[in-house]
């Protein structure tokens, strides 16, 4: 990976309502990742129960922040951003990862494919244990879900950097969204790469979410290796300037 | 949403069949022949219950049961069900580790005709119809489970769709040139006719002798397990030996020694179209299909002793629109004369007192693991994605 591009600075919007002017350029660096939308837009607030909290129950804060969406421009919410109360953004993003050539219908059906799977062999194993056991077991695939992602993040990460015309790999910490990033991204190459073909993903990706869940399987040995080879380059820390 | 009234309009104005009841609904003959009463018996079958918020007594099957579950014993299961269950409801009777079928209105309108159907009179026809996932084989299976305790002979063709697509070998038969025979599906129908009808078939004698090859024949007076036993082992044979047993059963049912049990899901499937081609790539009709030829024959009403039980089915059918449920769509102009005078009960989706039901049930069994779920919100937005569509229920509730 090469070493993260600063983004450029942000346009300014004075005239046009929100639609971006143009973009202060400096040389050698290019904007990646950025929206239409300009800094005054509001992000959509799609939480029923926001709207549903009666006036005399809010704080201060609460109410200039109501005042101030009153007048404020908000961005649409995407298709896929719900008022539901089973939604979750984990689970959306995940989906969206295993989503390919843009076929979302199929990426949400493997998705809760997986979790009805995920929920039918933990019932089994809750069937098949004693009392004590019983106990101990999880039923809830998203709390499985959640666990295993979360047991798959690599608290520490590695860089290329250039130094006098070798690249060297240097031990780095990692933002909270890379780190959840490459957990996903390690979970679904495991379940696309290492598995038999004829095997259907909603199968394998139980598979490796449980295995995942009790702190086994091949994605968090990947996150151990990362670690392991963080602390073995540990004396090339130095070469990080940031 | 296509609008439904409430007497479905079946055919133009010229055509005048009387669809009431075809029989008196006085006491059910059933006492006379077979000397037990026409209900459950109750005391083996009850399980353990210490759930019994929704659970219904199986003794009494009456209106005020609308609504509760019922358990079907494991023993029970592979007895009356070798096939015939809908396979999600399989996986859900192995994950939850027991068979629960909910009580409903159309079930409890058949089982009453049933309890009080006069054999003497030709079989009746009652088709179950309705939208897709609304529980038309489930209320089957119900029936035919109600049938299979008060020792009928259970006919059960668990998806007529089968038998007109997806067909791996087909052969010519031997018994008639124009007609083809599908030995795996027969053979592995005759198993399961087995499995579910062991002690009558040692009862029936066959009528007639049947000559199989040069070698092999069964002789009259030979129990029809014989034949039976003859279409397993000689697989070529099989449709064959399923022709013989329907035939078989049709002339001795007005005997009186059983009653019989015709339940066929999908019956669509008799009338419509195939997906199957011969090996010059012309197209198969269903009539030539040998299988299909007789089992036609067995769910016309020219025979005594027994009802004829039948679903519509839109799920597995071929050619016919999605939106389609009414029997006239399904069933074609051909269909429907051939199935003509029929009483037709419609299935429709959960009523709040059954939707209540059904979550209580997921609730009791831990099957909603979702936190929210559990929540008056969380119950208002099942019914809402779910629009009290018991098949979209039950697969939300899966990943919940």
């Amino acid at each position: 990976m090469a070493a993260p591009s600063v983004k450029a600075v942000r346009g300014w919007s004075g005239l046009a309502l929100g639609v971006r002017g143009v973009v202060l350029r400096l040389p050698g660096l290019t904007q990646v990742r950025w929206s239409r939308y300009g800094p005054e837009f509001q992000d959509p607030q799609t939480d029923k129960e926001y709207y549903r909290k009666p006036t005399a129950q809010l704080t201060e804060e609460e109410k200039y922040e109501r005042e101030l969406r009153k007048t404020r421009f908000i961005k649409a919410a995407p298709a896929t951003k719900t008022s539901s109360v089973f939604e979750d953004p984990v689970v959306s993003k995940f989906t969206n990862m295993m989503m390919k050539g843009g076929n979302k219908v199929l990426a949400r059906h493997l998705m809760t494919q997986t979790l009805e799977t995920v929920k039918r062999k933990q019932f089994e194993k809750y069937h098949a244990a004693s009392a004590k056991e019983q106990a101990t077991i999880e039923r809830n695939p998203y709390t499985i879900f959640h666990q295993a992602l979360k047991n798959c993040e690599p608290v520490i990460g590695l860089v290329s950097i250039l130094k006098s015309g070798r690249f060297y790999q240097v031990p780095v910490p990692l933002a909270d969204r890379r780190r959840r990033f490459l957990a996903m991204k390690w979970m679904i190459t495991e379940c696309r790469e290492k598995k038999h073909r004829r095997m259907l993903m909603p199968e394998k990706l139980s598979h490796e979410l449980l295995q995942a869940f009790h702190n086994q399987g091949p994605v968090v040995k990947r996150k151990r290796d990362m670690h392991k080879m963080a602390e073995a380059n540990r004396a090339l820390a130095h070469y990080r300037w940031w | 949403m296509r609008e439904r009234s409430g007497t479905p309009n079946f055919r133009e104005v010229g055509r005048e069949r009387n669809y009431g009841r075809q029989f008196e609904s006085t006491s059910c003959s059933l006492e006379t022949l077979r000397g037990s009463s026409a209900l459950y018996s109750a005391g083996t079958m009850l399980k353990g219950m210490t759930r019994l918020i929704s659970r219904a007594h199986k003794a009494k099957h009456g209106e005020q049961q609308e609504g509760q579950h019922y358990n079907i014993p494991h023993q029970d299961l592979k007895t009356v069900f070798p096939h015939g269950l809908p396979p999600r409801f399989v996986m859900q009777v192995k994950t939850f580790n027991e068979a629960c079928l909910m009580v409903r209105k159309p079930a409890l309108e058949l089982l009453h005709y049933l309890k009080n159907t006069n054999f003497a009179h030709p079989a009746v026809r009652y088709i179950l119809y309705g939208e897709k996932g609304t529980g038309k084989t489930l209320s089957l299976c119900h029936v035919v489970h109600f049938c299979a305790k008060q020792d009928w002979l259970i006919l059960h063709v668990p998806d007529a769709h089968r038998w007109v697509k997806n067909c791996r070998d087909l052969l010519q038969s031997t018994y008639n040139k124009q007609r083809l025979d599908q030995p795996l599906e027969a053979s592995t129908w005759l198993k399961n006719f087995r499995t579910s009808n062991e002690r009558f078939l040692s009862q029936i004698k066959v009528q007639e002798k049947y000559v199989w090859n040069k070698r092999e024949s069964t002789e009259k007076g030979s129990p029809l397990g014989d034949v039976v036993e003859q279409g397993i082992t000689r697989v070529r044979n099989a449709t064959d030996a399923v022709g013989i047993v329907l035939k078989e059963l049709r002339r001795q049912s007005s005997c009186g020694i059983f009653h019989l049990l015709v339940a066929v899901d999908g019956v669509n499937a008799l009338w419509g179209r195939t997906t199957l081609k011969r090996e010059d790539k012309s197209p198969i009709a269903p009539e030539e299909l040998a299988f299909i030829y007789n089992l036609r024959k067995m769910v016309k009403n020219d025979w005594n002793g027994g009802a004829i039980v039948l679903t519509l089915s839109q799920t597995g059918s071929l050619f016919k629109p999605r939106t389609a449920y009414m029997p006239q769509e399904l069933l074609g102009e051909e269909g429907f004369n051939a199935l003509d005078p029929f009483i037709p009960i419609l299935v429709s989706n959960y009523n709040p007192k059954e939707f209540q039901s059904c979550i209580q049930y997921y609730l009791e069994n831990n099957w909603l693991q979702h936190e929210k779920a559990h929540t008056e919100g969380g119950m208002k937005e099942l019914l809402f994605l779910s629009n009290a569509n018991p098949g979209q229920l039950e697969r939300l509730c899966a990943y919940l």
